[in-house]
């Protein structure tokens, strides 16, 4: 919902009936577009390592408190930026040996990855000043 | 060749990670390999081993839960205008209790990363003495090899082999604190500490709860078991039980089960013979729970291979002081050990001593002698030392003196709760200087009361010192300090606070 509004916002387009559910899918899927779940090591290789785009990585968990709030207010920071960075989702608990390959130890664990390697990080909640400032300073770079 | 590692342990519970992780301390090359067998229902957890997973601490959460549930009952009486009935909702609980397991289960992952211990999620087995080989989730062989090895697989629940449907129908401990949706009406069988702390947070949370028991209270059910437990502990046993019925679970007492069919309303139906009225019963449940004791995990380990002796009867690991097997450089550790306590802190302190004797030139033993513990009924049982049953055993009734009292907490005076079976004991030799053998407590919080005075009884403490300390007012626990009236003397031993 805060994805299409946002979406709207910037393409100026009034939420209104039939604009409103073009908005919506448009919406949505560019928000799918940019934000996705890691599958497995292999598709970590295919779309985050191998990514032509930056991306960040959100390590989370089920039983992280902290995750939750942090999870929804990077997304809405990311779909704002229109694919120029992508998000990808790690669960630690589905993915263990990835997460330790990457020195997770604490969640949320954000890593910023640009052609494979990462290029800053951060651990713990932010709100959503230093967010923006971690993604233009990942775009910018 | 040379070994790849100098300590491989087979086991990621409380034993074998305190192990693996103090002899990373002395800069050892160590390995630790942790798989779980899913129950027979399906299911399966991550590192940490029983106490994390299916233990002590999803079994702690509950009861906490539960206990709220009296103190919301209690509150109203305090002035808090709370609305009755108050109900509980099973899978709120569960998420919360399986999210925070869960996060144990990251940090030990962390931790071995941390203090660079290798780490397989394989189910090992013995190829030879030093080589143990098993298979990843993906079906890749993996090859350990290691100068010492440590087992510390420790144990499973048992399913009865002599009930139709026992295994198809029924679920243990295992399952229980892993349930998505409420068990419902719930038969824990049979009688023993489990199923005891099992059936009381379940009556506390609300749920029908029946326990079936073959015979009047406790006959040792567990003769490993060395160390004063429960069971031995008759008048302990029928306090607790007896609060138990007074608070709301149902006792089949000198009864047995026979099968377990499932029914149509995919309920499960219960036949029992009783014994008393020699008549065959039934009732139906949704769900049935066996607490019939522990197995140790050794069967897919082939000890046979590499020699390691294990007990006849038990099945467990013959071990030495030194925690040795019947094999030079094998080791173990926990409840996979025969003789030992089925205890975390236990297990926890026998790894870190193995591993400071292997590694760090200590030659100290583990003191099995005075282990406290605690079982979590509603009522909660605390003990450290001797039984009243052990010391006379040990030392003939005359030569010893129990001490004892019933008291009322005192919040339970104003939510006019009924502390009849709020009780302790205090067994002392009765010559010389009258040393404090064992101690024995019924009542709230037992665990966080009996903790201090363990250290006492280390410490060789006696009836006159006891006398001499005092007490925190006003406490459950001062009434230790203040025990005055023997059981030899007859007195009624009702002591009242202020």
């Amino acid at each position: 919902m805060a994805q299409r509004l946002a979406l709207q916002r910037l393409l100026s387009v009034p939420a209104r009936g039939s604009l409103a559910s073009h908005g919506r899918a448009f919406g949505t899927s560019a928000g799918r577009r940019s934000t996705f779940n890691v599958q497995d090591g292999s598709d970590f290789q295919d779309r985050v390592v191998n990514s032509p785009k930056p991306v960040v990585v959100d390590f989370h968990a089920q039983w992280c408190g902290p995750c939750k709030i942090l999870g929804p207010r990077l997304e809405k920071l990311v779909s704002k930026l229109e694919g120029k960075v992508l998000m990808a989702k790690v669960d630690i608990d589905d993915h263990t040996d990835l997460a330790i390959e990457y020195e997770v130890s604490a969640v949320p664990t954000v890593l910023a990855m640009k052609n494979g390697d990462v290029v800053d990080k951060f651990v713990g909640i932010k709100d959503e000043d230093q967010l923006e400032a971690f993604l233009k300073k990942l775009i910018g770079a | 060749g040379k070994n790849e590692y100098d300590l491989l342990v087979i086991g990621g519970g409380s034993g074998g990670l305190a192990c693996a992780k103090e002899a990373a301390q002395f800069g050892r090359k160590v390995a630790v390999v942790d798989y779980v067998e899913p129950s027979p229902q399906g299911t399966t957890w991550g590192l940490g081993g029983t106490c994390v997973n299916v233990g002590c601490i999803p079994k702690k959460l509950m009861h906490q839960a539960a206990l709220l549930g009296s103190a919301l009952k209690d509150a109203q009486h305090y002035g808090w205008n709370i609305s009755q009935p108050v109900h509980h909702t099973w899978s709120v609980m569960a998420q919360g209790v399986q999210n925070y397991v869960k996060s144990l289960n990251w940090g030990h992952r962390v931790q071995l990363q941390e203090k660079k211990v290798k780490y397989f999620n394989i189910k090992g087995s013995f190829s030879d003495p030093h080589t143990v080989r098993g298979l990843t989730k993906a079906g890749k062989e993996t090859v350990v090899t290691a100068d010492n090895i440590v087992i510390a697989t420790g144990g499973r629940p048992k399913y009865p082999m002599d009930v139709a449907g026992a295994l198809e129908y029924g679920i243990t401990s295992d399952d229980l604190f892993w349930l998505k949706e409420s068990p419902g009406k719930t038969i824990p069988l049979l009688m023993s500490d489990v199923s005891l702390e099992c059936a009381g947070f379940l009556t506390g949370i609300g749920l029908d709860t029946t326990v079936m028991m073959r015979s009047v209270p406790l006959r040792g059910f567990d003769q490993a078991k060395k160390t004063i437990s429960f069971t031995t502990q008759q008048q302990m046993a029928s306090l607790v039980t007896e609060h138990m019925e007074s608070y709301g679970t149902k006792f089949l007492k000198r009864c047995f089960p026979t099968k377990v069919e499932k029914l149509k309303s995919n309920r499960l139906q219960v036949t029992w013979k009783n014994a008393d009225l020699d008549t065959e019963e039934t009732d139906s449940f949704d769900t049935v729970m066996w607490a019939v004791g522990r197995a140790p995990n050794t069967k897919t380990l082939n000890l046979e291979t590499v020699g390691v002796k294990t007990n006849s009867e038990t099945g467990k690991i013959i071990v030495d002081a030194s925690e040795a097997t019947s094999v030079p450089h094998i080791y173990a550790v926990g409840d996979i050990t025969e003789g030992r306590p089925e205890l975390t802190p236990t297990a926890i302190a026998a790894g870190k001593l193995l591993a400071q004797r292997l590694f760090g030139q200590s030659s100290e033993l583990m003191d099995y002698d005075n282990v406290p513990t605690t079982v979590f009924t509603p009522l909660e049982y605390g003990c450290v030392g001797l039984s009243e049953e052990a010391a006379v055993q040990r030392h003939g009734s005359d030569n010893i003196e129990v001490y004892h009292a019933y008291y009322k907490p005192l919040e339970f005076t104003v939510a006019e709760r009924d502390a009849t079976q709020c009780y302790m004991k205090m067994v002392c030799l009765r010559e010389r200087e009258q040393r404090i053998l064992g101690l024995h407590f019924i009542g709230p919080n037992a665990g966080e009361v009996i903790q201090g005075f363990a250290l006492g009884i280390k410490c060789g403490a006696t009836y006159p010192q006891m006398m001499k300390t005092v007490g925190i007012h006003p406490t459950c626990a001062e009434e230790v300090t203040k025990l005055h009236i023997t059981k030899r003397s007859g007195l009624d031993a009702t002591v009242t606070g202020c």
